[in-house]
């Protein structure tokens, strides 16, 4: 197989594996549709470039994370207005059937977007460990991540956990 | 707050599945952006050679006719010369030293910082290593011309004033992309530096 094809079959298996990744980052980040499809974009092309470097050292998942929150911290939004050629609305055609009945969905939805606006609401470093450790990825996984080291992602993620916990006030009782 | 609460629903959130698109669309808008980028290199790095290969030759050229007495023409082609060393020598510098996005986020975000500090550093002080050899090989190459001798004095203020013009938009530009782009742009990482670090030792 050229490295080309293994290039692509990889970008394609881990994509379809841990897309979910990119989208979390992506609504978490911007969730503006139109920043969005931008945001995403950009997360895509760092991702296939920088594929090449993939030593195996860290887990896919690990690294597609790395790649994605960097992205995601570094992007500068309406810079440089790319041309856009995802549709904002394209992802929502391949949702998987779910579980929860119709009413259980509409409800999660709702609260889904109250969660994602209380991560916006984050500063950006919070708001990648909150990603993270919603994801219930341990510590050591953060650290990997991060470059923080595990007891001071123990104390970040503390505080992160108790401004959402502030954010989503209210909303929580909903959840009980 | 129920942290567990938050996790249930955060993990029976439906996400998109299939990812058959976005290969296609992905290597499209990679191999678009790299053959733009690739063709804008380049040019810039063909502009920049090509100036200086056409300066230095001159100037050798000149010397070399001058004989002995050309050495000092000589001299201003290796100051240029060597300007253009430095360039090719940071730009390889800053490539190989430069972090991909899958460096873990504090590494990234420290390297990425040093870079721009560097960069502002070479911007605050083109008058130093750029500027300054350009116009010491400039005096030393008139000072040393036989046509320069003879030219009147309203010529050599008219040269002067386009020299010092010239070098003042060099400065002056560099100033202003430290001013409007490389502070905004540091101040930006480092702020997002200390939230990291303030929320880690809180």
């Amino acid at each position: 197989m050229s490295s080309s094809s293994h290039r692509e079959s990889l970008f394609q298996a881990w994509l379809e594996e841990h897309r979910g990744i990119v989208v979390k980052v992506t609504r978490s980040f911007a969730p503006a549709p139109a920043d969005a499809a931008d945001l995403q974009q950009e997360m895509l092309l760092q991702l296939w470039n920088s594929l090449t470097s993939y030593a195996g050292q860290a887990k896919p998942s690990t690294w597609i994370y790395r790649v994605c929150l960097n992205t995601a911290l570094t992007w500068r939004r309406g810079t440089t207005r790319r041309e856009r050629r995802i549709e904002p609305g394209a992802d929502l055609a391949r949702l998987p059937a779910g579980t929860a009945c119709p009413a259980e969905r509409a409800g999660d939805a709702e609260l889904l977007d109250q969660l994602y606006a209380a991560i916006h609401a984050l500063p950006m470093f919070d708001r990648a460990l909150m990603l993270l450790a919603l994801d219930g990825l341990a510590y050591r996984e953060i650290a990997e991540i991060t470059g923080l080291t595990e007891n001071h992602v123990g104390v970040s993620l503390t505080r992160a956990r108790q401004r959402l916990g502030e954010l989503m006030k209210g909303v929580t009782d909903e959840l009980e | 707050m129920n942290w567990n609460k938050f996790e249930t629903l955060w993990k029976r959130q439906e996400l998109p599945v299939g990812a058959n698109a976005d290969l296609v669309i992905t290597k499209q808008t990679f191999e678009a952006k790299s053959r733009k980028l690739a063709r804008s290199l380049f040019w810039r790095d063909l502009r920049e050679a090509a100036a200086g290969l056409i300066v230095v030759g001159f100037l050798i050229r000149q010397g070399w006719l001058m004989g002995k007495a050309g050495w000092p023409i000589i001299l201003s082609a290796v100051l240029v010369l060597g300007l253009s060393v430095f360039f090719v020598r940071e730009r390889i510098r800053a490539r190989r030293e430069r972090k991909g996005p899958d460096a873990p986020l504090l590494v990234k975000l420290d390297a990425d910082i040093s870079e721009l500090q560097r960069q502002r550093r070479l911007l605050q002080n083109v008058g130093a290593w750029y500027i300054a050899p350009c116009v010491l090989a400039i005096v030393i190459a008139r000072a040393n011309s036989p046509a320069a001798q003879s030219q009147s004095p309203r010529f050599v203020l008219c040269y002067t004033a386009l020299v010092a013009f010239i070098c003042w938009r060099v400065w002056a530009m560099n100033r202003r992309a430290v001013r409007n782009k490389i502070n905004p742009r540091i101040e930006e990482l480092e702020k997002l530096r200390r939230d990291l670090l303030t929320s880690s030792q809180a």
